[in-house]
């Protein structure tokens, strides 16, 4: 294979087209790009630098342009309603399908943890009341109370499958609604996965990525310590963990990205779909119009019954 | 062949050809030889006709837009993998025979008197059933309430951790047998005599696994879990337990594929079948079902109800 020399300049990477010879420009977290000459894709591999290291898995294209542009125009028509009627009946501008650069997190947690659990237990308790003739009488009835016992103790587990966004074109909690990923189909990375696509370089340092999957991962810790909370309810759950052995793989996953231009004077919305599943997700726009009339018409509601109570209070 | 046998780097559960990520943990596998990634750019081309290729999401692979020739890519492999050794039948079917009438006998008065006399045997058929044998360590964490230090609620709240070791523990993978059949029969076997070739029975059928290599890990760690809770509930303080919640951390998994001996009989009683399953290598190890005798159960419901009417009579008459 002939290796070509890159003159590369912090912004920007200058290729020629291996078919036409025609130069082409990468911005610098770009992996590949389709010459726009003769329509040739191009694939670049750097070595692994401690910045920015070479995909270890990737996820392939399972969603095509024709049918991730129909679940866009979807997304838009229904689920929105309170979205402005210029926002649903536009079209949603494809941007391209990328392959996005992510980090996959892994690790074991040891967490120490204290809680409130309470325990339910019925009583049998007498009360006075009036019967039909309005005489006071005595009667019982059981009720369930909740006595509270602290628990503390200690609970581990892996931790495996946390997926964090190193580009900083899609935020972290952007990406999380078009999560999961089917990790089942992943694979190896090897250039022709992604030719003729646009890949991305993380753009968010290994740091930082590190520290946000630190922090879905206590989400999740949370989420299964109250699993595993015994009782029939809990309170005042506290933990702290301690993560060993964390591992974190750069891999490159599929999305389609689309921008919708609903008016003049705002900014486009950003609309992702998930390459492999389909998965749709956006912040639709609020119509303060809806709102408004959504505001009125429950006020209206409430007078109605309230009228209609008082009207048949006095008949 | 040279084949490098790894293991999971964090957990130590064997990693098989073609898995890209430990089952148990997540752990990436390492790459079997390392590429130097090379500074280039490459086009992809074709071997067929030599034209650029593009990844296709339709065909999710590598096509080559000019002949539509599809590139080959490192799959994932998920085969259906067949037994690793067996074990011997050391039960003939004589034997079995004779068990079923032992068993038989000794069922007790409910059952019909010409039970033992009538019972034709319409089929005895030794089987080898498919079935995992795993070893595993594994971190127990676990929460429970129980009667233990209770106070005003019947419930108090516990929790532990406790390291558990799991060696040569049986899990059915059989369709021929139930699952009470097989946790049955497995309690029989001897586990360390497995020979590469059937023994000790003919014309013994051999069931074949069924399962992907995926979904048979799947199994393997519910049967992992399942054994981990029933380990830890002696530790739970206290004499009735609920809500038994436990996570698992585990290392050094792994399993084995084997077949092991069984018969399966059917005897006929009254123009019904009934089914028995015997280890083939133990006869105390016996599972099956058996007649009632309506008519001896509703004479002693009505010897019972007569009692009862008879003291109820003096009670009230006192
Ligand atoms: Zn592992």
């Amino acid at each position: 294979m002939v290796s070509n020399t890159l003159q590369s300049t912090k912004e920007q990477v200058e290729i020629s087209c291996k078919s036409c010879g025609s130069k082409l420009l990468l911005s610098a977290h770009q992996l590949s790009t389709v010459c726009p000459y003769c329509g040739s894709p191009s694939v670049i591999s750097r070595p692994p630098s401690e910045d920015i290291p070479s995909p270890t898995f990737v996820i392939g294209f399972q969603i095509d342009r024709e049918r991730a542009s129909e679940l866009a125009r979807a997304w838009l028509r229904r689920g929105n309603w309170l979205a402005p009627t210029s926002f649903k009946k536009a079209l949603p501008n494809l941007i391209q399908g990328i392959y996005l650069p992510v980090y996959l997190y892994g690790t074991t947690a040891h967490s120490r943890y204290f809680a409130k659990i309470g325990e339910n237990y019925t009583e049998t308790e007498t009360y006075t009341t009036r019967d039909a003739n309005g005489k006071t009488v005595t009667r019982t009835r059981t009720v369930t109370k909740t006595e509270y016992r602290s628990l503390q103790g200690q609970h581990a587990t892996y931790v495996m499958d946390v997926i964090v966004s190193a580009s900083k074109g899609v935020s972290n909690a952007k990406f999380q609604e078009i999560e999961p990923y089917d990790l089942r189909a992943i694979r190896r990375f090897q250039p022709s996965m992604i030719a003729g696509w646009t890949a991305e370089e993380p753009s968010r340092s290994q740091a930082e990525c590190f520290g946000l999957a630190r922090q879905e991962t206590h989400e999740l810790i949370q989420r299964k310590l109250r699993e595993f909370m015994p009782g029939d309810s809990h309170r005042d759950l506290q933990f702290d963990t301690q993560f060993s052995r964390e591992f974190i793989d750069f891999a490159l996953l599929p999305v389609w990205c689309f921008a919708v231009r609903y008016s003049e004077d705002k900014p486009p919305i950003q609309i992702l779909v998930n390459g492999q599943t389909g998965r749709v997700a956006g912040k639709a726009p609020v119509s303060a119009a809806k709102i408004g009339s959504l505001v009125v018409g429950v006020l209206i509601f409430f007078v109605v019954i309230a009228l209609f109570a008082v009207l048949m209070g006095q008949g | 062949m040279d084949v490098a046998i790894m293991t999971c780097e964090q957990c130590e559960t064997p990693l098989e050809k073609g898995d890209l990520r430990c089952s148990v943990c997540g752990f990436t596998a390492p790459l079997a030889h390392h590429h130097v990634v090379v500074e280039k750019k490459q086009v992809l081309r074709c071997t067929g006709c030599g034209a650029a290729i593009a990844y296709d999401a339709k065909r999710q692979a590598p096509a080559c837009s000019f002949c539509n020739s599809l590139v080959k890519l490192e799959t994932i492999e998920d085969p259906v993998e067949q037994t690793e050794g067996y074990l011997p039948f050391t039960v003939t079917s004589d034997d079995a025979r004779r068990a079923l009438q032992a068993w038989l006998n000794s069922l007790g008065w409910f059952r019909p008197s010409d039970l033992t006399s009538s019972a034709q045997i319409r089929e005895l058929k030794p089987l080898w059933w498919v079935a995992w044998a795993f070893d595993a360590d594994a971190v127990v964490s676990w929460t429970a309430d129980s009667n233990h230090g209770s106070r005003r609620s019947a419930w108090a709240p516990h929790a532990g951790q406790s390291q558990c070791r799991f060696r040569q523990v049986l899990t059915s993978a059989s369709r021929g047998l139930s699952q009470l059949e097989a946790s049955r029969v497995s309690d029989g076997v001897n586990l360390q005599q497995v020979h590469s070739e059937p023994m000790g029975a003919d014309d013994a059928v051999i069931e074949q696994f069924d399962t992907q290599r995926s979904q048979a890990r799947q199994q393997i760690a519910n049967a992992v879990y399942d054994e981990a809770k029933q380990a830890v509930r002696s530790e739970v303080p206290g004499t009735s337990i609920r809500n038994l919640n436990i996570s698992l951390v585990v290392t050094g998994l792994t399993s084995k594929r084997l077949s092991l001996p069984a018969y399966v009989m059917a005897y006929q009683y009254k123009e019904r079948l009934y089914r028995v399953v015997i280890c083939g290598q133990d006869t105390k190890f016996l599972v099956g079902n058996a007649p009632y005798s309506v008519f001896k159960m509703v004479m002693v419901g009505l010897v019972i109800g007569l009692v009862a009417i008879i003291f109820l009579g003096i009670a009230a008459s006192s």
